[in-house]
């Protein structure tokens, strides 16, 4: 367990590395004041991971890592002010490009089932993501027009 | 597997290739151009994609770096996810407020049912389109298709064709569609915040990226009801399914058939109009 919890961190660390860079050159935020952020992050994520092991429920990891992110940012909650202040210094979108640049590197190897979609296929596909994404909008919107909340 | 993660922390090829990457697209910036009244917004991490893609197929990347590079999206995602987390909390109150929203707009994923089974059916697929159109095709959603129908079944070829289509090109495809509906339609852009959330990491992540980019004074506000939403969509999204969403695509897929049926019944030669 304890070596799991090293090299999960030190992946993170490595990760984390690239989106402070990206950071850093996309957001000009400099590393020095992004690291406190990062570490926070890591350390969520590492609880995170931890409980997915130790804990005989079967929820992700992420439902936890989530839950612990918000908890310790909640204003009453011991602290708080400094994790929001250091982590607002994490752009997210600083956060996503590592993720989808290691996504495309990754991606390669579905290519060529891709290749064997036939075009009605992607048609269909390109429908799915649509329904879904314009479905979930219109109901949210309604939703919140009645509520007054936009 | 401790040694393949020792192996995935010294693949330093990669590691650098990931890390040149994300500097050259951060450096170049987001660009916006208008299509009509609408914005397509090009964001750092689409070039990271596409430029990642590229190098797939060009001898820097091997095998073995696209294997190594699985884990280090999945760690990456939770980093993002404890960003969202974060941004969450002391928003807590503004989120709670939102809570009926958020959690109908849910049933909004059954959108894909009625937009995409139609088109399925008219493009001659048969029981392939119950795989294909009943949600997303995000992996819980694959295993309860393939438990039901079996791997080698029309549903589960359905299925996967959808989340093949999703993991090669879902977050670029949301990523662009979001920005540009959310200027071209009189709905909100909190609406497609909740959108975003259809329950994978870096497709939310590109949905409201692009939301992000075109409206940065929302931008906490975004990321919060995004996450929650895709939070909710992570932990809801697979029940919805087994019980409104293949139900309800099993029924209406049966009623276009019949319908079908009848139609090429009254046209005098039926049977082989999808051959």
């Amino acid at each position: 367990m304890f070596k799991n919890i090293i090299e999960w961190f030190l992946i993170l660390l490595v990760f984390g590395l690239s989106a402070i860079v990206g950071n850093w050159v996309g957001y000009d935020v400099v590393p020095s004041a992004a690291i406190p952020g990062m570490l926070v992050l890591i350390l969520i994520s590492v609880v995170g991971l931890v409980l997915e092991k130790v804990v005989p429920v079967n929820i992700p990891s992420v439902g936890y890592i989530g839950l612990i992110g918000i908890l310790i940012s909640i204003p009453w909650f011991p602290g708080s002010e400094y994790v929001v202040r250091w982590t607002s210094e994490i752009n997210i979108l600083a956060l996503a490009t590592p993720i989808l640049a290691y996504a495309g590197i990754s991606i390669g190897k579905n290519w060529a089932d891709f290749s064997k979609l036939g075009w009605r296929s992607i048609i269909v596909a390109i429908f799915v993501f649509f329904g879904t994404f314009i479905g979930s909008a219109v109901i949210a919107e309604i939703i919140l027009r009645m509520q007054g909340i936009i | 597997m401790k040694n393949e993660k020792t192996e995935i922390l010294k693949d330093w090829r990669l590691h650098v290739i990931a890390l040149i990457l994300v500097g050259i697209t951060e450096a170049v910036g987001q660009f916006s151009f208008k299509v009509g009244s609408g914005v397509i917004l090009l964001l750092p991490m689409l070039y990271a994609f596409f430029m990642g893609l590229g190098l797939y197929f060009s001898p820097l990347v091997k095998e073995k770096q696209a294997k190594n590079a699985e884990p280090l999206i999945i760690l990456g995602v939770t980093l993002l996810i404890a960003k969202i987390g974060v941004t969450i909390g002391p928003q807590i109150e503004a989120l709670i407020a939102a809570g009926p929203a958020l959690l109908l707009q849910e049933l909004g994923n059954l959108g894909t049912i009625f937009f995409a089974l139609p088109i399925a059916v008219l493009l001659g697929f048969k029981r392939e389109s119950i795989g294909m159109t009943h949600s997303v095709a995000r992996e819980p959603n694959v295993g309860l298709i393939m438990n039901k129908f079996g791997f080698d079944s029309p549903e589960g070829r359905g299925v996967m064709a959808i989340y093949i289509f999703g993991t090669v090109f879902g977050a670029v495809f949301l990523g662009l569609i979001s920005g540009f509906l959310a200027t071209i339609t009189p709905l909100h852009p909190l609406s497609f915040a909740m959108a975003s959330g259809v329950g994978s990491g870096s497709m939310m992540a590109a949905a409201s990226g692009s939301l992000i980019g075109l409206f940065p004074e929302l931008e906490s506000q975004i990321v919060a009801f995004a996450g929650a939403s895709n939070l909710i969509s992570l932990s809801t999204g697979l029940y919805v399914s087994i019980f409104i969403g293949l139900p309800l695509t099993e029924k209406l897929y049966s009623i276009m058939m019949r319908r079908k049926e009848k139609k090429a019944a009254g046209a005098g030669k039926g049977g082989d109009m999808n051959v």
